[in-house]
């Protein structure tokens, strides 16, 4: 295949999916099963609410108008996408060129609700988002302007077998790793004593709160002698170390009547 | 056109072998980490097991093989990714424009690829952090393409070999000063990482403890047991971290409070 239509495809496919789980993001609300997505609606809420405006008319409004603004956008990706599949290079251009300018609207708007919510970070990610997206349209026309250089690989039968091999390997690797550990995020932590009567317990990467109930119930069996006085959440800065995930100090006497 | 790349060792060649040398090791060393798996001796990573197993588990699929699947199509890409850009690197060392020229395009369209691949779950599972990530690394991609290509048609100067004698008696100079700077706070700070904190009592039964930068849980232990010690009669009853917006930015590190009670 020729050099600038599989450049213009991937640019094309990635915006199409990229606007279109947007949409999907917006018809399915909250966390249902298969689908977790982001809650635009809470984020609207809290940010009218940081204005004075407490109504939720408002949040509802603006992100009716965004889900649709987002859809129409999506709409010209997608004719974009299908023009191109077609071959009809001039169309698709055209309704790229929509979609884009459409969008590059739509983080501007983003971009001045940043600012007036006082959100640096959505600032910061939107604008980054707006700047791809006008080069994306300037790589899509470059693209458009090059040579209709076919891709001439040669022989790639090597590559093939030294792909296949790493990917065989990646995949034992990835399977082995699944296996030793995957028992890890449902067993309870192991603690160890620190310091008289303080238990420190290093949760690994799997755990989630049932790993915390178990350990605590496991620890409480284990040591009945013991009472917990207290449990202590150490905070981000004691792990020093990127390999843990969560420290856990407990803090015990012993029982008066053991 | 192709501009052999052998013809001009200019400055032109630098960068694209830079942009070569960056993308192989990039997809090198995302294949290793999928190779050796947790944290090692010489070696953390990022733990994509974890990852993806709780982004899966997150919509209601935790079974293992899922993740395990998730993870290999990724890794599948990136191998492919890596073998195709150290095959262009290859090609660009032995001269050969047209097959490092395709050779990096495949390399750079499985690239896309992955990152494409990777922002879709992002949407899936609502990390809006990684989705930006992934777009940022996307783009560099694309970019990282454009450039390459468009220095085959930029002819720029060689790099002079001779380097002005006062550019390196500053640049030793810095170095000295920086080194000498480093190694004398080595000397100093490094023991903070591990020994204990003075509590300072600032209300009753209330103990202030405000960590250095390089504190970690040893620091923190090594307190808790010191202050136990000096306080035999005092049970402690609550550890208060303060939170951030109540630090002076980057001024203050991890503060505690420990509340205490007296031992019956």
């Amino acid at each position: 295949m020729k050099e600038h239509t599989l450049m213009r495809g991937a640019i094309l496919v990635f915006w199409t999916l990229f606007w279109g789980l947007s949409v999907v993001d917006k018809i399915i609300p909250d966390v249902q099963h298969l689908w977790v997505g982001k809650d635009f609606f809470a984020l609207f809420v809290k940010f009218f609410a940081s204005l004075g405006l407490k109504d939720p008319l408002f949040p509802t409004v603006a992100l009716a108008g965004v889900s649709g603004l987002e859809a129409v956008n999506f709409t010209m990706y997608g004719v974009a996408l299908w023009a191109f599949w077609r071959g009809r290079n001039a169309q698709a251009e055209v309704w790229f060129f929509r979609g884009i300018f459409t969008s590059m609207g739509l983080f501007s708007l983003f971009s001045i609700a940043d600012q007036v919510f006082g959100d640096r970070f959505q600032l910061l990610e939107h604008g980054l988002f707006w700047v791809i997206l006008l080069c994306s349209w300037i790589l899509f026309k470059f693209f458009s302007a090059e040579s209709e250089r076919v891709v001439d690989l040669g022989s790639t039968r090597r590559a093939v077998v030294l792909g296949l091999a790493l990917t065989l390997a990646a995949t034992w690797s990835i399977r082995d790793f699944s296996a030793t550990t995957f028992d890890v995020g449902s067993q309870p932590a192991q603690g160890e004593e620190v310091v008289e009567g303080v238990w420190k317990f290093d949760f690994p990467f799997l755990a989630d709160k049932l790993t915390w109930e178990r350990t605590v119930n496991a620890f409480t069996a284990a040591h009945p002698e013991l009472e917990v006085t207290y449990i202590y959440t150490g905070p981000s800065e004691l792990n020093t170390k990127k390999k843990t995930h969560l420290l856990l100090y407990v803090f015990t006497e012993p029982r008066q009547d053991h | 056109m192709d501009t052999a790349p052998s013809h001009a060792p200019s400055s032109t060649r630098w960068i694209q072998e830079g942009i070569l040398a960056y993308w192989t090791l990039f997809w090198l060393l995302n294949v290793c980490d999928k190779l050796i798996g947790g944290a090692h001796f010489m070696w953390v990573g990022r733990d994509r097991f974890a990852q993806f197993q709780k982004y899966f588990a997150s919509v209601g699929l935790d079974a293992p093989w899922v993740a395990d699947a998730g993870l290999v199509v990724a890794a599948a890409l990136e191998v492919f990714a890596l073998v195709f850009c150290a095959g262009a690197w290859l090609h660009f060392r032995k001269s050969r424009p047209v097959q490092t020229r395709s050779w990096f395009f495949v390399g750079v369209l499985l690239t896309l690829g992955t990152f494409t691949f990777f922002s879709v779950g992002d949407h899936w599972f609502g990390d809006r952090f990684e989705l930006l990530e992934h777009t940022l690394f996307w783009f560099i991609a694309a970019v990282s393409w454009v450039v390459f290509v468009r220095l085959e048609h930029v002819a720029l100067p060689s790099l002079p070999r001779r380097i002005p004698g006062g550019a390196v008696a500053v640049g030793a100079a810095l170095l000295l000063a920086t080194s000498t700077s480093i190694f004398r706070h080595n000397a100093q700070g490094f023991v903070q990482r591990t020994a204990p904190l003075a509590a300072e009592e600032v209300g009753d039964h209330l103990y202030k403890v405000s960590f250095p930068f390089l504190g970690g849980s040893t620091v923190f232990e090594e307190t808790l047991r010191q202050f136990k010690a000096a306080h035999p009669d005092e049970a402690v009853d609550h550890i208060y971290t303060v939170p951030k917006p109540l630090r002076l930015k980057k001024a203050d590190a991890l503060i505690f409070y420990i509340s205490t009670d007296d031992k019956p």
